[in-house]
């Protein structure tokens, strides 16, 4: 699905993410991890084509992102806010989005009742502008916003930060769901150990924007992950 | 603790990211700053001559008298609409061991820097110690001072008191606004009253009663007592901001359904220009040239080289004004926009369609300026098809060059965020040409075949519109690593 090649991004003579090579293959779900500036935000977007590296490219089923808008096609991502379009009310947002995939209203219409114990009543017909909500509402909305999408890799930086416990379980049955019956490939990044170990089959740790271990993950991993992390 | 907040605020200017950094900015604030205060300075020196030529029947001191109180209606009429609330900064001490009383000094302290505080000393200054030192000594000067600082600061806290109200509820606002109009009315249209007596009757009196000073600085302090107070209840967090909550609902613009995908984006981006108090500002403005034609029209002096640039103007400041700043407005959510399938041809069409939409609506607006003659309903024509399809796609070209991120809610006045080379270059392109094209063939007394010129060249922009999209498109994605990593540094 995903295969990264001897990439490099540089800011300000600091190298962010060194990834001489990585595969993903569709299907897998992938669970990154690492400390706050080891690179996994910066290897999202890099991913996404948002920033250009100083070295090396990434082919989405063979092709190079930064050359081909193929991928946009079957790719579904939620990074931050800035994903969001905080002016619109979230209908809108959907209608918009939805409208981007050749879907009708009521394809949208319908596809949010199926989200209706997901967004726990906060999100639709509440009069708000996504602007005036909160960051883990938010976050909802860009979650719903890539369900819709009916994507085939769907990437999440750190979604489980804002949202409340009850989402936070619903997230985690999506996403198994999701990779389980659907085959989609997902991408989760996150600081919560137990969250991706549950999720996620195969673990990327990054360092120093290198990835360090790359481990499947069985009964022992959330343990030694536990270890890697601990501070002495 | 009110130096500590002092040194805080400096810090907070200079590092601010809006404060031009680059040194062509600097200057052109600079240079637009000490304009301003020149014309402000010419006025204020002139200010006798300009009286006796005004009132030549009165003499000099009841004229003055007679303005002052003018001049302070008018004032609070500008600050209501310009002066902007130093609100959302205290947020981080609101939690720390400070008292409230200091913050609340600090808050009334910060919201005297203004300039509205300093125009009235500017202008009244001189004539003050020119004249009235003149005739009544120095004391009666310093009154007249003291009055006039008394009267600035009373419409300073008067000012932010009511907008502070309106916040919380709107009505303030439109009360406040009817009142003034309403006083207004009674003196310039009904005569019940005449703000020139009642000012004559105050100052006129300040000379021979100095006691009477006092009733201004009374005045001044009970307005900062009123106002210190209402902080003090009202020092919470949804109250300070000036965000109202009012039902949202969703709307859809039918119209737009046809246009399929460029269709949705350019719903998307009339929202954005409606719901954002910046870009509402620059149709605003928009609609506020309409008058442009005015000024020019009804004096004979301006010559047909004025309908080029007034049409210009009319139809396609929206174009200009709102386009400077692009992609800036849409910075909050670029990444976003990147990602999605949008193609970045449709978004292109997107803003050509809404600047022709806009453009047209603000041609058809001046069609009523046909009541000075038809020819300049033609010109306008003219300049609304050379600004859809030469200044549309100027602007779009320098849209790929601006890395500016635009924060939508802030308000427009002396906002300087988003300004960039960008919009200084921009300006060239758009002002000249078509005055290289008008000029000379005017020049030698062929204005006619020059408007044909610039429809020709308007309308061929219009027919290769596709391949300037082309061009444009090839251009982005050259530039958007570029673009994105602007809009993302808040």
């Amino acid at each position: 699905m995903i295969e990264i090649k001897d990439l490099k991004k540089i800011y300000a003579g600091v190298t962010v993410v060194d990834v001489p090579h990585l595969e993903i293959r569709k299907g897998e779900s992938i669970g990154l991890i690492g400390n706050n500036g080891a690179g996994k935000t910066t290897l999202f977007r890099t991913i996404l084509d948002l920033i250009r590296p100083e070295k090396g490219e990434v082919l989405s089923r063979g092709e190079n992102v930064a050359h081909s808008e193929n991928w946009k096609k079957y790719t579904a991502a939620y990074l931050d806010e800035s994903f969001l379009i905080d002016y619109l009310t979230p209908e809108e947002y959907f209608y918009f989005i939805g409208g981007l995939h050749q879907q009708t209203h009521a394809y949208v219409d319908d596809h949010l009742t199926s989200l209706t114990d997901f967004f726990n009543g906060e999100i639709l017909n509440k009069g708000k502008y996504i602007r005036d909500l909160s960051k883990g509402n938010q976050c909802k909305v860009g979650v719903a916003a890539c369900l819709l999408q009916n994507p085939e890799l769907l990437m999440l930086d750190e979604p489980f930060a804002n949202i409340d416990p009850s989402t936070q379980i619903r997230l985690k049955n999506f996403l198994k769901d999701l990779n389980k019956s659907r085959g989609i490939t997902t991408i989760v990044s996150s600081h919560d150990l137990s969250h991706v170990t549950e999720v996620c089959e195969r673990i990327l740790l990054m360092e120093k924007g290198k990835i360090i271990k790359d481990i499947a993950t069985s009964s022992g991993t959330l343990r030694e992950l536990e270890e890697y992390f601990a501070v002495s | 603790m009110t130096l500590t907040f002092i040194r805080h605020e400096l810090k907070s200017f200079w590092r601010s990211k809006n404060t031009g950094k680059t040194v062509a900015i600097r200057i052109i604030m600079g240079v637009l700053i000490l304009y301003l205060l020149l014309n402000v300075l010419v006025v204020a020196f002139f200010l006798d001559k300009i009286l006796e030529k005004s009132f030549p029947t009165q003499d000099l001191i009841t004229a003055f008298c007679g303005i002052v109180l003018y001049y302070f209606l008018f004032d609070l009429l500008m600050r209501f609409q310009l002066q902007e609330l130093p609100t959302l900064r205290v947020q981080p001490y609101l939690l720390l061991p400070v008292k409230k009383n200091a913050i609340i000094r600090y808050l009334s302290f910060a919201s005297l820097q203004s300039f509205f505080n300093l125009w009235p000393l500017i202008l009244f200054t001189p004539f003050i110690f020119k004249v009235i030192k003149h005739g009544h000594g120095l004391g009666a000067a310093w009154l007249f001072m003291v009055a006039i600082l008394a009267l600035t600061i009373f419409n300073n806290y008067l000012s932010l008191y009511i907008k502070r109200r309106s916040n919380l509820n709107g009505w303030v606002s439109i009360g406040f606004a009817a009142l003034l109009v309403l006083l207004g009315a009674s003196d310039f249209a009904w005569h019940v009253i005449s703000f020139s007596k009642i000012s004559f009757l105050y100052f006129g009196h300040l000379l021979t009663q100095p006691a009477l000073v006092l009733a201004p600085v009374i005045m001044a302090l009970v307005i900062y007592y009123i106002n210190f107070l209402y902080l003090k209840g009202n020092l919470y967090l949804e109250e300070l901001s000036s965000r109202k909550t009012s039902y949202k609902s969703s709307t859809e613009i039918p119209l737009l359904d046809k246009f399929g995908q460029v269709g949705d984006l350019v719903a998307n981006e009339i929202k954005l220009i409606l719901r954002n108090k910046r870009s509402r500002s620059a149709l605003t403005m928009t609609l506020m040239f309409m008058f442009y034609g005015l000024i020019f029209y009804t004096n004979k002096v301006y010559g047909d080289g004025w309908k080029v640039f007034c049409g210009m103007f009319m139809t396609g400041i929206f174009i200009i004004n709102y386009g400077q700043f692009m992609y800036g407005w849409q910075a909050g959510h670029f990444d976003g926009i990147l990602v999605s399938k949008v193609k970045f041809r449709d978004f292109l069409k997107a803003k050509y369609l809404l600047f022709t939409m806009v453009s047209f609506v603000a041609f058809i607006l001046t069609t009523p300026y046909a009541y000075f003659g038809w020819h300049i309903v033609l010109v306008h024509f003219v300049m609304f098809i050379w600004n859809i399809g030469v200044n549309t796609t100027i602007v779009l070209f320098f849209a790929n060059r601006n890395y500016k991120r635009i924060d939508l809610s802030k308000g427009a006045s002396f906002n300087w965020e988003g300004v960039g080379a960008t919009q200084l270059l921009l300006g060239f392109p758009l002002f000249i040409l078509p005055f290289v094209i008008y000029g000379p063939l005017a020049f030698f007394k062929h204005p006619d075949i020059a408007l044909a010129i610039l429809a020709s060249v308007g309308i061929l922009f219009i027919i290769t519109r596709n391949y300037w999209i082309k061009l444009l498109e090839s251009d982005f994605h050259e530039k958007k690593y570029k673009i994105a990593e602007g809009f993302r540094a808040k």
